[in-house]
């Protein structure tokens, strides 16, 4: 059973750029937390391991460009290396929605970035689909909905 | 510029948000340079929402109200302050839940969905679940229950995120209902079947009560989740709904999923052999593949439910309620599971070049291992998957060396020691060059918890010494909680293993003064050891002298000063000849100026204690303490105090008598546990034992010194407590090992083997059972006939047979079910469970051997077969016979049979044609024999009315009744209408009885039908001539 904590998407300037908490914390934990793993995450070398035991959990991160995405685990019941691949998943299938993915897309768009994550992790970091084609054709059918609904307002 | 992610470089962005508005706010917030400038942007944009939104309220014509796409801009430009001021700007924002509501009563979709969004970003906060909750969960019952699937998504993906924070979703029964409904029913889409098993998830681990709380509710709920498991090609769905089913199994009811094994196991294997191969048929569908690699995340999930399904070994003393034991698993299956371990170690050790496939390879690699240890592996599987892992460790990429660190450390908790020992001398070298090669913190940490764990008496001496090297000389570790750590390790290990005093002491001083300066750690490290020096004599006087060594040098670590402040001062009289008192008085004056209060106080002891050693030094020594009146710190001053009048009093006195009582040589520790253990972290439990501990000595020596032999046995037990796992060395105290382990154990060595190892809760699960309607029918047919039919529909037809597999056994019985499908259509996630009544204290039957179905599908018209053995022990009543339960899938609906096989004592009886039968005169003499023995005690007397009222020779039918069963008949003709027979009983633990039965068919008094009086003799006093009536009346 996973147990992901939480998944960040942090900048490197230390911007967070989208935060998922699965877990309940009160705000000064989660203040805490990302100004901690900021700093660590950011001072880590390239070559480092990507897992950090950090506090009571580990934290599993990863930087692709400018973004580092970063999870919080639970101990001894989460897989590492899977959670890789759980981010990997994740920037995959960005990258093939928006087309080569970039931090600016995240911004604009954080609506979709949201979706698209909302659909491949449920309850404390299930991954709920790990097919990268379905949860496109899911969120492209979303766009095109909603496409219809602009469509409709402008003719109405 | 930004920087691409840089995964794909094809095509250019397609930024298809149709919200102008935001897009304009969120470049203007990203052109504005100045943090101020920023500010004032968001607050005008703030304001001006605030002011759409209460006009919006306040103009109740509905022509004025705000359009819903202007609602679902200024709440997505709310969102975005949200997320871009790091959540700070939370309190502003919050004027717009009552839209945000709004919008999610909206039925264009986009809107709904820009709702839900940003209701599960602000979600995570209370004042905002306080305000809106109940709006929003009756909205989405409302969607959870519309025919919109889009919708319906929308509000489980809701639940999925949101579940397990505070709020009221899972204790609201719509929300429940709702989310099951979908689960449950046959036409709802897959990928919302998908979604609702997560959706159910969340709400059970936040409230389990969902399931626990009606057993009705949870015995039909937990059988339609696990029917979802049925289609097992279906691999999306089985990703949501594994987790789901670990989660029952792990805390709901785990007899009802053990069942599944042979199911899980044979996805695994279709995953693991039949996804890697390179068979065009066996093919997995590429959709599903990761890294050429079949779905891991699947793969994962089984090993990881299954690994909570089955036991190990150490885990059966645990109270662990209906779970497999390895050894219990068919042989078929765990060959399959066997055959998945071993191939994943060589899908792990191959080379590729992709980093992403081999991330993937180990991914399965590490879990299998981890999960090898349950399936009972022999020396060489472990040692195998040791090497394995070993050979891993070279690897050029941290994150796998830091995991095969982290599975090597797991594999050695369970391991057996012989096993430890050899991976250790093949590898001990390797890991040490990594010691002093590695750079990442975080896999150092796991090199020293293996080290640690590898650590016996042979190697002790090396490894410590390793481990002191390191710390000494490596640049590596700059933060000092590791150093402390492994100076806990290294403490423990000398502690542990040590068998040459001497040594330890040498480590143990060097240990303290590398320690950097005073810290709790460290602290306890040197009392430990000035507690294992008090209570071992002969370690006096070469601890002080090495300590005197230390303090003269220069620069000592504050913790040498304040070990050698105590030892020395209770043992310097030792020391005389090396160093005189005046000198040890001179060396603490040094070092007292240099260290902090806490040691001070202890120096002034020592001062005290030097003088009661030699007197002659006591001008000095009142200086120094009048010196010290002065002090700023209290109990620095109050002790001067104490001691300077201490010493006047003595000086007044005339005689020392006071102050040799007040500073009388310290008694021996008896804390037994070493305060240490507890500062391992969290390294795993160990089975390693230490043969030789130096805390052994202390407790022996300790025991002679009070010399009564109650000592000596609660000091052993001790000893026996230190040396199981780490983990309950916390708990203290030596007490004898807990009964069930024992009882267990004794299960083992006697070699009964149960299928489901079940303790005490199982009594219940068997009378929860819900039999199947017309089970009775199989149920008396299987009492008076070997075989016949079980159970007949229009769907299935099982047939069973009951046999004696071994002659000289007659109490083991072999039972065969042959299933065939009726119908035109193919049977799948075909299942089957045998329950027996009781598996604790001493059962009366036990089931053994279960045979795996040959195939969990049955094709039209076709058939397959199960069998099993059944042990009986001792007498038992036939209602409580064997309850078999099985499950399939035909046409799209799910079937569950449950069908009690009517085993009983008459089971065992056997018709043996060669033997002559008794004559009517012998049987007259037993008849009269067991009477007089046992007197009405043996017998039971029962007067029934035949069903078959028409038959036309009750007598010729009764003897045929009689030796179907398996009685012998006497043959006679001079008494009519009463039939005589006799059989032998066999149960395995209470051995056989003799058992004589005489029926007596009569006119009933009422005159209209006829009366069978059943009266039945054993050699046994109790209820087992009862149980035989019992069976006979079935039979009848």
């Amino acid at each position: 059973m996973t147990q992901i904590k939480y998944m960040l998407l942090i900048s490197r300037q230390g911007k967070v750029r989208l935060q998922k908490w699965y877990v309940s914390l009160p705000n000064n934990e989660k203040t805490k937390i990302i100004r901690n793993l900021t700093s660590i995450v950011l001072s880590r070398k390239a070559k480092m391991c990507n897992i950090v035991e950090f506090g009571d959990h580990k934290v599993v991160y990863k930087r692709y460009a400018s973004l580092y995405f970063v999870c919080g685990i639970t101990q001894e019941v989460d897989n590492e290396l899977l959670t890789l691949e759980v981010i990997h998943r994740f920037v995959e299938t960005m990258d093939t929605y928006f087309g080569n993915v970039c931090e600016l897309d995240i911004i604009f768009n954080f609506e979709k970035a949201y979706n698209i994550l909302d659909d491949m992790l449920m309850c404390d970091g299930s991954l709920a689909e790990s097919s990268k084609k379905e949860i496109l054709n899911h969120v492209k059918t979303m766009d095109t909905m909603e496409h219809n609904d602009h469509l409709d307002r402008v003719l109405s | 510029m930004e920087k691409r992610l840089g995964l794909s470089n094809n095509g250019a962005s397609n930024s298809n948000s149709n919200i102008r508005g935001l897009q304009i706010f969120i470049a203007d917030l990203r052109s504005s340079q100045q943090s101020q400038e920023q500010e004032r942007r968001i607050q005008a944009e703030l304001s001006k929402i605030k002011q759409q939104f209460t006009s919006s309220r306040k103009k109740s014509d509905s022509s004025n109200k705000l359009a819903g796409y202007q609602r679902k801009k200024y709440v997505s430009k709310l969102a975005y302050i949200y997320i871009t001021s790091n959540t700070t700007k939370l309190s502003d924002i919050l004027f717009g839940l009552d839209e945000m509501v709004e919008l999610l009563k909206s039925n264009v979709f986009s809107e709904k969905y820009m709702a839900y969004m940003t209701l599960e970003i602000l979600y995570e906060h209370q004042e905002v679940v306080n305000r809106v909750d109940d709006l929003v969960t009756a909205q989405l019952v409302k969607d959870l229950a519309g025919s919109n699937d889009d919708t319906v998504a929308l509000a489980l993906n809701f639940i999925g995120v949101v579940g397990r924070l505070k709020n009221g979703l899972a204790y609201n029964d719509d929300v429940i209902t709702e989310v099951f409904q979908i689960i449950r029913s046959p036409t709802a889409a897959e990928h919302l079947k998908k979604k609702a098993a997560l959706s159910f998830l969340t709400l059970l681990k936040t409230n389990i009560d969902i399931l626990t709380g009606d057993l009705q509710r949870q015995n039909h709920w937990i059988q339609r989740i696990l029917s979802l498991l049925d289609d097992s090609q279906n691999y999306r769905l089985l990703l949501s709904v594994l987790p789901l089913i670990e989660f029952i199994a792990r805390y709901v009811n785990p007899s009802q999923c053990v069942r599944l094994i042979p199911q899980l196991t044979q996805i695994l294997y279709k995953c693991l052999i039949g996804g890697t191969s390179q068979l065009a048929e066996t093919q997995f569908p590429a959709e599903y593949m990761f890294a050429n690699v079949p779905n891991p995340w699947l793969i994962t999930k089984l090993v990881s439910l299954l690994s909570v399904l089955i036991i190990s070994r150490s885990e059966i003393s645990e109270n662990r309620a209906g779970l497999l034991q390895a050894s219990n698993i068919d042989t078929d299956n765990l060959g399959k599971l066997r055959l998945c371990v071993s191939k994943a170690i060589e899908l792990g050790t191959r080379d590729v070049s992709d980093p992403m496939e081999r991330i993937v390879q180990n991914t399965i690699l590490f879990s299998l291992i981890n999960f090898a240890s349950k399936l009972d592996p022999t020396e060489e599987a472990l040692s195998n998957s040791a090497t394995a892992l070993c050979s891993l460790l070279i690897s050029s990429e941290t994150n796998i060396r830091y995991l095969a660190l982290d599975s090597l450390v797991k594999l050695c908790a369970i391991s057996e020691k012989t096993v430890i020992d050899s991976v250790c001398k093949k590898n001990l070298n390797l890991i040490c060059r990594l010691l002093n090669n590695e750079k990442d913190q975080s896999i150092l940490r796991k090199l020293v918890d293996l080290l640690y764990s590898f650590t016996n008496v042979d190697n002790v001496k090396i490894i410590v010494n390793h481990l002191l090297k390191f710390i000494l000389t490596s640049r590596t570790i700059s933060d000092n909680k590791m150093k402390r750590d492994i100076s806990v390790k290294i403490a423990v290990l000398t502690e542990k293993y040590a068998t040459d005093t001497n040594w330890f002491v040498e480590i143990s001083l060097k240990l303290l003064s590398i320690s950097s300066n005073a810290t709790n750690n460290d602290d306890l490290i040197w009392e430990r050891l000035s507690q294992i020096v008090v209570n071992n004599p002969q370690l006096h006087k070469i601890t002080c002298e090495q300590l005197v060594d230390y303090l003269n040098n220069n620069n000592t670590s504050e913790t040498i000063i304040a070990t050698g402040a105590f030892l020395i001062g209770e043992y310097a009289n030792l020391i005389t000849e090396k160093i005189s008192i005046g000198e040890l008085f001179n060396l603490f004056t040094d070092k007292y100026f240099i260290v902090s209060n806490t040691t001070k106080c202890m120096i002034l002891t020592t001062m005290i204690k030097l003088y009661k050693f030699a007197p002659e030094i006591g001008s000095a020594v009142i200086k120094f303490f009048q010196l010290e009146l002065n002090s700023l710190d209290i109990e620095l001053q109050t002790r001067s105090y104490e001691y300077l009048k201490i010493i006047q009093i003595s000086n007044s006195i005339g005689n020392k008598a006071l102050l040799d009582t007040l500073f009388s040589g310290m008694p021996s520790f008896n804390s037994r546990t070493n305060p240490l253990l507890r500062r391992l972290g969290n390294l795993p439990d160990s089975s390693v034992n230490n043969n030789s501990s130096l805390w052994l000595k202390v407790n022996k020596s300790e025991a002679s010194l009070a010399g009564s032999p109650e000592r000596r046995d609660e000091s052993s037990s001790s000893v026996q407590n230190s040396t199981s796992p780490l983990s309950s060395m916390s708990s203290n105290n030596g007490i004898a090992p807990a009964p069930p382990l024992s009882r267990s154990r004794s299960r083992m060595n006697s070699n009964v083997t149960s299928p489901i190892k079940n303790n005490g809760i199982n009594d219940s699960y068997y009378s929860r059972q819900n039999l199947s309607s017309n089970w009775r029918e199989g149920f008396t047919r299987s009492i008076s006939h070997r075989q016949g039919i079980l159970y007949s529909s229009s769907l299935i037809k099982i047939l069973y047979r009951i046999t004696n597999p071994d002659i000289q056994q007659m109490s083991i019985l072999q039972v065969s079910l042959t299933f065939i499908n009726q119908t035109e259509w193919e049977m799948s996630g075909f299942n089957t469970e045998t329950i027996s009544y009781q598996l604790q204290d001493s059962p009366s039957y036990i089931i053994q051997n279960v045979e795996s179905l040959s195939s969990t599908s049955i094709m039209p018209h076709k058939r397959i077969e199960q069998k099993f053995n059944i042990t009986i022990r001792k007498p038992f009543e036939v209602e409580k016979s064997v309850i078999f339960n099985s499950h399939f899938k035909c046409g799209g609906s799910v079937q569950f049979l449950s069908l009690k096989i009517g085993i009983g004592m008459t089971s065992t009886l056997v018709n043996n044609v060669e033997q002559p039968g008794m004559t009517l005169p012998e049987y007259i003499g037993r008849w009269r024999q067991l009477r007089e023995g046992l007197g009405n005690d043996g017998e039971y007397q029962l007067v029934v009315r035949p069903k078959k009222s028409g038959a036309q020779d009750l007598s010729s039918s009764l003897i045929q009744i009689m030796k179907r069963l398996g009685f012998q008949v006497v043959e006679q003709d001079s008494i009519s209408n009463t039939v005589f027979a006799s059989g032998i009983i066999h149960t395995k633990s209470t051995g056989n009885y003799g058992c004589l039965v005489k029926l007596k068919s009569a006119i009933s008094s009422d005159g209209d039908s006829r009366e069978i009086e059943i009266t039945c003799r054993t050699t046994s006093a109790g209820s087992l001539s009862k149980y035989v009536v019992d069976c006979i009346n079935y039979a009848l």
